[in-house]
């Protein structure tokens, strides 16, 4: 993998060094690099919880190892601001280009110290016409509001509460292909559907378990057919005068099979079928070019049903019939003051935490309290003061305070696109 | 009662039997309109009395760009910030940009200001050179020119018809051409400072010397070491008036006029910038008496 992009990255240095006058060069291509930009995401961070003992704290019943650093087999897997003190989150590698008439492909790499991922890489059609729009390739899912956008556009350096906790820190990134169309009206009314893989950490999975590895007496969970994750959506949006509204409802349907049999603590393991329900709505009010106010609030509610697979030592494992039904929900506002600053704060909470199996831990009343104030030197660079009070985590069933402070820069160079509403 | 259910049903049709095309600012919709006269439907994208570097790129400006049946946009890289997302998420192929109902006004303009180098260090600086153009009236002819061209290539069977009101449009605005160039003579030569260099194409056709913006480079808010350099300067060389557009705000040009006595004049940029502005006669007939 690392290979390829660093090929890539050597061609495209190779094609813009300008030794010879472009005029001079028979097959002269540069005309046709894409846009390229060079997006760094790094933070300092202050908690008042170690790292070793963050990287233990769960969401109980919901996720566990949210923050901070996990070690699997030989590699190592860090969330953004996994540390106290310095962290380099990533390094944002963004291509893009015109195909031909009827495609666009557009490339986001992940450099960060733990490897390089391909965020994303598909094709978009541009030539269907009648308000159809097709995507090809790994993308972000358009569940919901904040989930297809990138980190470096949110207004906080960490993702809501219910996100991270039902969906893992990359949400709905996943492979496969989404249609999407526009209604020929006045009022924007957009409806979209996606096949896609089903290979989310935290919710979703089609993949064999292979608990016989364990102990020879269980027998395995089977796969199950992929793709495996259905999404549907809605959206619409109006303006009132100087305010835009923006409302969309979201659908997720897809397999679920979970493996954690491996886990040091409580290994576990989840094969079921699984719902997820979204709700978004934003308001922005303008004041004038540059000042703005924006209340932005989600709704999530998922409906995990299936079979909780437990105790791997004894001769066969203890098999508990499972349903989850849990709900939770962020709501910000966003002060836009001028060009240069932003204030904001955020209530997250995970309000309902049904689980049919009577002896799990499941404490419904988890909040998450945040604040930040931005200044930003030019559209290219930013620099966030964001405070944190987290009430979600647990440790052995006893709720940890944890209140954290970042201090992030978030840097671009080259030719970023805009970015959508 | 069949008669309006037919009615009903045939409508929108009817609706859609004229051509309807987005563009991104007012004065392009007042050309477009002027031209296409009938047969033509303007959508404006942005708003005249807001930066048009900064236009927020809602989701209902993406219906008008998926329901239109061309674009024409200013380009020079002043839409960079808003339109691509739009042309992305409406999916329209005849708004794609290299499609025959899009329409770039910029490669038809000799442009101002070409930077040598482009660095983001000289802040937001535009690579083609200074995208607003239509502030020197003569440009709006050829401009004029260009929009009944581009609706002839997508309308061939009402050709006649933009030719006419080609003609009519051309021979109204040269005899206002006259008349502005005649109120404008006395102030040839005269200096002034700006906010951003907005106003480069008036200034050129008009003589007006511009000494400096308030803004350090473009796009970078007012520092105060460089607002001291301002006053310093105004001092030295006497200009008579900070033209201002109207969509900063005017608390370091007021500073500055209070230091030095220098006048602070709006200068609306585009059609709906002022309330009074509501044509382009109107935009003009201003811009050429704020100067007395």
């Amino acid at each position: 993998m690392k290979k390829l992009l660093l090929s890539t990255l050597c061609a495209t240095m190779a094609f813009s060094a300008d030794v010879l006058p472009v005029e001079n060069r028979t097959f002269e291509q540069s005309k046709f690099i894409p846009d390229i930009s060079l997006i760094m995401d790094a933070s300092y961070v202050n908690r008042d919880i170690e790292d070793d003992e963050l990287a233990h704290l769960e969401v109980p019943g919901v996720a566990h190892g949210l923050l901070g650093t996990h070690d699997h087999d030989d590699s190592s897997h860090a969330t953004y601001n996994a540390e106290n003190g310095f962290n380099l989150n990533y390094a944002e590698l963004v291509l893009s280009s015109s195909v031909d008439p009827f495609f666009t492909m557009d490339g986001v790499f992940h450099f960060s110290p733990n490897g390089v991922e391909i965020e994303e890489l598909y094709f978009t059609s541009t030539a269907l016409g009648d308000g159809l729009r097709a995507k090809g390739g790994k993308f972000n899912s358009n569940f919901g509001y904040l989930n297809e956008q990138h980190h470096h556009s949110w207004s906080f350096n960490d993702m809501p509460l219910v996100y991270e906790a039902f969906l893992g820190m990359h949400g709905i990134n996943e492979t496969g292909l989404q249609l999407q169309w526009t209604a020929p009206t006045d009022t924007y009314i957009m409806l979209g559907v996606e096949v896609l893989q089903g290979e989310n950490e935290q919710m979703f999975g089609n993949g064999s378990i292979h608990l016989s590895e364990l102990n020879a007496t269980n027998s395995d969970i089977d796969s199950e057919s992929a793709p495996s994750l259905f999404i549907a959506y809605a959206k619409t949006s109006f303006d009132i005068d100087r305010t835009t509204i923006l409302a969309g409802l979201s659908f997720a349907s897809g397999s679920s099979r979970l493996d954690h049999s491996e886990d040091e603590e409580s290994p576990h393991a989840f094969s079921g079928d699984s719902k997820l329900y979204g709700a978004d709505l934003v308001i922005k009010h303008y004041f004038d070019s540059y000042s703005s106010l924006t209340w932005q609030s989600e709704w999530l509610y998922r409906d995990m049903d299936g079979t909780m697979y437990e105790d791997f030592s004894a001769t066969t494992p203890t098999l508990t019939p499972t349903t989850k039904k849990q709900a939770g929900l962020y709501t910000q506002l966003v002060y836009t003051y001028d060009k240069s600053w932003k204030v904001g704060a955020r209530y997250d909470t995970i309000y309902k935490n049904d689980i049919s199996n009577s002896d799990a831990f499941a404490p419904n009343n988890m909040d998450k309290y945040s604040a930040m104030i931005e200044y930003n030197t030019s559209e290219f660079a930013r620099f966030r003061l964001q405070y944190n009070h987290n009430r979600a985590l647990y440790e052995d069933d006893v709720q940890q305070d944890l209140n954290t402070i970042i201090l992030s820069a978030n840097i671009s160079i080259g030719a970023h696109g805009a970015h959508s509403f | 009662m069949k008669k309006y259910i037919f009615l009903t049903l045939f409508l929108p049709l009817t609706l859609l039997a004229h051509r309807t095309i987005a563009v991104s600012y007012p004065y392009i919709g007042a050309i477009t309109k002027s031209i296409g006269g009938e047969h033509i439907n303007t959508v404006v994208l942005a708003k005249g009395n807001w930066d048009p570097h900064f236009v927020v790129p809602r989701p209902s400006l993406i219906s008008k760009v998926r329901n239109a049946d061309a674009l024409i946009m200013n380009g020079a890289q002043l839409e960079i910030g808003w339109l691509p997302p739009l042309i992305n998420r409406a999916a329209n192929p005849k708004t794609q940009p290299n499609a025959k109902s899009f329409l770039n006004l910029s490669q038809h303009i000799k442009l101002l200001h070409k930077p040598q180098s482009v660095d983001r260090s000289g802040g937001d600086v535009h690579p083609d050179g200074n995208p607003h153009f239509h502030l020197d009236p003569n440009n709006i002819l050829v401009l004029a020119q260009t929009i009944k061209e581009f609706l002839i290539s997508l309308d061939s069977k009402h050709a006649s018809i933009y030719e006419q009101n080609f003609a009519a449009f051309k021979s109204d605005w040269e005899k206002k051409l006259t008349v502005w160039k005649e109120k404008m003579r006395l102030n040839k030569n005269k200096k002034v400072i700006q906010f951003h260099d907005n106003l480069a194409y008036f200034n050129n056709c008009y003589g007006l010397q511009s000494l400096g913006t308030i803004e350090s480079l473009p796009g970078i808010p007012p520092s105060s070491r460089h607002t001291l350099y301002l006053i310093k300067l105004i001092k030295e060389q006497k200009p008579g008036y900070i033209l201002h557009d109207v969509y900063h705000s005017t608390k370091t040009a007021e500073y500055i006029a209070d230091k030095t006595g220098i006048k602070v004049v709006l200068m609306p940029h585009d059609i709906g910038a002022l309330e009074t502005i509501d044509d382009l006669s109107s935009l003009f007939d201003y811009l050429t008496s704020a100067i007395k």
